[in-house]
């Protein structure tokens, strides 16, 4: 293998944007994936919040209108090669805020799924998915950054 | 006379064999830091190359993105002026350049370790991210009560931070620098080194280790020093506690937010190398061990406890939350004092 | 100056948020500072609005408790709990009291892991990762209980009307698990709160900062641990049948910092391990749900209940057909967040953050309401906003 795709492997960057939803999935990456008992960084994966750092974007939640357009500007700001990966029900299909509508029928307020804002690489669906679900996310992920020139 | 062009070239040769050890071994030194982190909090923790070594690796192979800065240019250009003070600062310390136009001596560290500190202002007055001011949300067409205000970004806020920390918090630094000068009666780290570790001379054949006999670190003067120059390496390098002008939950990192791909692999470099510079420094001054590129056991030596403070300061960071300028300016105001009277116990010695 | 105001000079304006490390869920903090000095302090918290009550409006009563679960993720038993409580009020349908237990002590349960989350996201805004990581860690062995309980870590779904899911209810073994657990936490807790009191710099950040009154308190209907914390002895847990059975006491602190804020929650963490204990021991027999109900056409009926982060109010009406009319939900944090608005003016930049932060704001349960006057909207909601002004370049 060659220098590139070691160094790449050896350090993930990863950075959580939470786009309004339920915070469990958010709750559940911060928290649950960096407490001591899942611990991503024995797997090399390293949590940042500047997108100037980061390989991995993970989103979670449904996109609501006032987090569009940052959600996009982050995902711009992540120098290449990039991934992104979707946590959660509402980020992989809208979830109940987007599928189960009463009178209204159809819910405005809300961008779900995160595809139609951003290219989303893996879907991690689960309300909320565990702590080994988002870290076998993460992991799948990886050929595309590790592939890229 | 005729030694000239053959010292010339034993500077060069022991620079460059210097900087790039120098280089190699400080990306060993955040994945130490981190592990021990990770240890105290009853976690595995990263493998030790992954945050310093493979890290800048990566961040070398990213594409380029251009920074959003007021200058760009400028902005770009600052890292590696740090990169060439904090290397330079190292080198200053390694033997072959005692002797060049006294640059070996407290002035070169002082004066370089104060420019490093001008870096983090200038990056913070450059540095636009968006992810503070600019973030696109409708925050203003809610109706303010404050309308017309400077709105100012977080890294323009840091390098306000900067100023203070370098009005006050390098101070402990400085003075305890001055300690192991003031009790060899001169400017010269070769005056230093030499009085705590007689043996040793540039001509010394490659093999020869000498012991240093009085090292500064085992006086009451040289105890107290060292203290406060760990507390001032803490301050120096901006980590916890003391990391105020990047505290990671307001100012998120600072003024050095916008370096992206291989700009942030020479900014960590850059950190990394001050981290181990320091360190080396304070071997060579208040040990006697210098790091000498051509007598491989004093160069091992002196790397070897070059570990001993980043390992003190993952212990503390482990164990210390940010303080905000309420506590320190009493902590760096105290810490003066300490090594005021550690300066005055070694003028009286 | 002779009139007595004082006049506030504002240099300048600093912004965090929505996507930032101490924020974590989509919130702007404006900070009008002079120097390091916090003036005057604005936080935007419709970021994430989703319109919820909007979605509840026409949906069948069952179908509606799967989207009252999820309007937070921290707090979703409480939200799952109070909406049936509503209808169990409104139609008077009785609740066995094994369900009653059972829902206390995943209630409290769950009371126990959001505290912890509060410290660890506190001490992570402190900047002492190692407490914030310790805290995680115990959070997790309450992970455990709810999804032994509940079947899923964060979202329990153990409320159905007229009791509780037969999966939720405890057997024997559950039962000693849950009792050997919370021995072998309070253990652990005792001594990680012990740490943290003995702690110099951890208290000098923690102490003498981001006071709140109790007056303000009251003024600003500042509830739960928040308010107890300024001495506001209110608690709606002392006046719901459900916690008749079981003694328990309000834990108040006189000192109305941030510190309090954050000692009020760490001593609630062991009343609500009695409370467990106590409803675990006395779990009485007999069956877990009344199925004996219809949903028929139901006036508007409130039901309160303490959440974590205080007072939790929903309200709702059914129509002939029992479907969800005017769904209303009241959730602590916004009148939390317009205290801490208030009590961090003063500080430096980097503690009103923190004092921000101790009254746990949980943003997604503040942000789901619009404004609905008979039909018409009456205030702009944020899409008409954007489509008015446009976005801010």
């Amino acid at each position: 293998m060659n220098l590139k795709a070691t160094s790449r492997k050896n350090a993930i960057h990863v950075m959580v944007a939470y786009t309004g939803g339920c915070n469990g999935c958010d709750i559940e990456i911060v928290n649950a994936v960096l407490s001591p008992r899942y611990d991503v960084e024995q797997y090399r994966v390293l949590l940042t919040w500047n997108p100037r750092e980061a390989d991995v974007l993970i989103v979670s939640g449904v996109v609501a209108w006032q987090m569009v357009e940052p959600l996009k500007k982050i995902y711009n700001s992540i120098p290449d090669p990039k991934g992104v990966v979707a946590v959660g029900a509402c980020a992989v299909n809208g979830n109940v805020y987007k599928n189960l509508v009463g009178d209204i029928g159809q819910n405005e307020e809300i961008w779900a799924p995160v595809e139609t804002v951003i290219p989303v690489d893996v879907k991690v669906p689960g309300c909320a998915p565990r702590p080994e679900d988002v870290i076998a996310g993460v992991v799948k992920a990886l050929p595309k950054i590790l592939e890229a020139p | 006379m005729e030694d000239m062009p053959l010292f010339v070239l034993g500077l060069f040769a022991s620079s460059i064999v210097a900087a790039a050890i120098a280089i190699l071994y400080s990306l060993v030194l955040p994945g130490v830091e981190r592990k021990v982190q990770a240890r105290i909090q009853q976690r595995i923790g990263p493998p030790i190359l992954t945050p310093g070594f493979w890290s800048v690796l990566k961040f070398g192979y990213k594409k380029r993105v251009e920074p959003n800065a007021q200058m760009p240019g400028l902005y770009r250009s600052l890292v590696y002026f740090g990169i060439g003070i904090v290397v330079l600062l190292f080198l200053f310390t390694t033997p072959y350049w005692w002797a060049v136009l006294g640059w070996g001596s407290i002035l070169g560290i002082a004066g370089l370790l104060k420019l490093e500190e001008v870096l983090y202002v200038l990056m913070g007055s450059q540095s636009q991210s968006f992810l503070s001011t600019g973030m696109p949300v409708p925050d203003i067409a809610k109706g303010s009560k404050h309308i017309g205000i400077k709105r100012e970004f977080v890294e323009q806020h840091s390098a306000e931070r900067a100023l203070k920390m370098m009005a006050i918090g390098s101070l402990p630094l400085y003075v305890a620098l001055l300690v192991p000068f003031a009790m060899a009666r001169s400017t010269m780290i070769s005056s230093v080194v030499a009085m705590q570790n007689p043996g040793y001379a540039l001509s010394s054949d490659w093999l020869s280790a000498p012991i240093p006999s009085s090292p500064v670190l085992f006086t009451l003067p040289g105890i107290l020093a060292a203290i406060v120059y760990f507390v001032g390496y803490v301050m120096l390098l901006n980590e916890k506690p003391f990391s105020i002008l990047k505290a990671k939950i307001d100012l998120i990192e600072g003024g050095v937010l916008e370096y992206a791909s291989k700009l942030r692999a020479y900014y960590y470099i850059m950190r990394n190398v001050l981290m181990f510079a320091l360190s080396s420094i304070f071997v060579t001054l208040f040990i006697g061990i210098p790091f000498d590129p051509f007598v491989p056991v004093m160069m091992l030596l002196n790397l070897a406890l070059s570990l001993l403070l980043p390992l003190m300061l993952a212990a503390l960071v482990a164990f210390s939350p940010i303080l905000t300028f309420r506590q320190i300016y009493p902590a760096a105001i105290g810490l003066s004092a300490v090594g005021v009277l550690a300066l005055i116990i070694s003028l009286g010695v | 100056m002779t009139s007595g105001e004082k006049r506030v000079e504002i240099e300048k304006e600093l912004s965090f948020g929505p996507v930032h490390p101490a924020l974590i869920e989509p919130y702007r903090i404006r900070l009008f500072v002079n120097d390091e000095i916090v003036e005057d302090c604005e936080l935007n918290i419709n970021m994430a609005y989703r319109g919820i009550e909007k979605l509840f409006d026409g949906l069948p009563v069952e179908r509606a408790l799967l989207i009252a679960e999820r309007v937070c993720g921290i707090c979703s038993h409480v939200h799952a709990w109070n909406a049936v409580r509503v209808i169990e009020g409104g139609l008077k349908i009785a609740v066995p009291p094994r369900a009653d237990y059972i829902r206390v002590i995943t209630h409290e349960m769950q009371r126990i892991a959001s505290h912890l989350i509060l410290f660890g996201h506190a001490f992570e805004v402190v900047g002492h990762e190692t407490f914030a990581m310790r805290s995680f860690l115990l959070r997790e062995s309450f992970m455990d209980l709810i999804s032994y309980v509940g079947g899923n870590r964060v979202m329990p779904s153990v409320p159905i009307i007229g009791g509780i899911r037969p999966r939720a209810d405890l057997t024997e073994s559950l039962k000693r698990v849950i009792l050997e657990r919370v021995d072998e936490f309070e253990e652990k807790y005792k001594g990680y709160v012990a740490r943290i009191i003995e702690d110099p710099l951890v208290m000098s950040r923690l102490t003498g900062i981001g006071f709140l009154t109790k007056e303000d308190a009251i003024k600003f209907h500042a509830t739960g641990p928040t308010g107890r914390a300024s001495g506001w002895d209110y608690d709606v847990r002392t006046k719901m049948d459900e916690y008749k059975p079981f003694d328990f006491n309000v834990i108040t602190d006189e000192s109305c910092d941030t510190k309090a804020r954050i000692v009020v929650r760490a001593l609630e963490v062991f009343e609500s391990l009695k409370i467990i204990r106590q409803a675990v021991k006395n779990l009485p027999e007999g069956p877990v749900v009344n199925r004996s109900w219809k949903a028929e056409e139901m006036d508007f009926t409130t039901a309160l209940l303490e959440a974590y982060k205080g007072e939790l109010m929903h309200s709702y009406a059914l129509d002939s057909q029992g479907r969800i009319r005017n769904y209303k939900i009241r959730t602590p944090t916004p009148t939390n967040l317009a205290a801490m608005e208030h009590a961090c003016v003063g500080d430096h930049v980097t503690e009103a953050i923190l004092t921000i932060a101790s009254c746990d704001p949980c943003l997604t349960c503040c942000t789901r309401a619009e404004v609905v006057d008979s039909g018409k909207s009456s205030v702009l909601s944020d899409l008409e906003i954007v489509r008015k002004y446009g976005w801010r370049k």
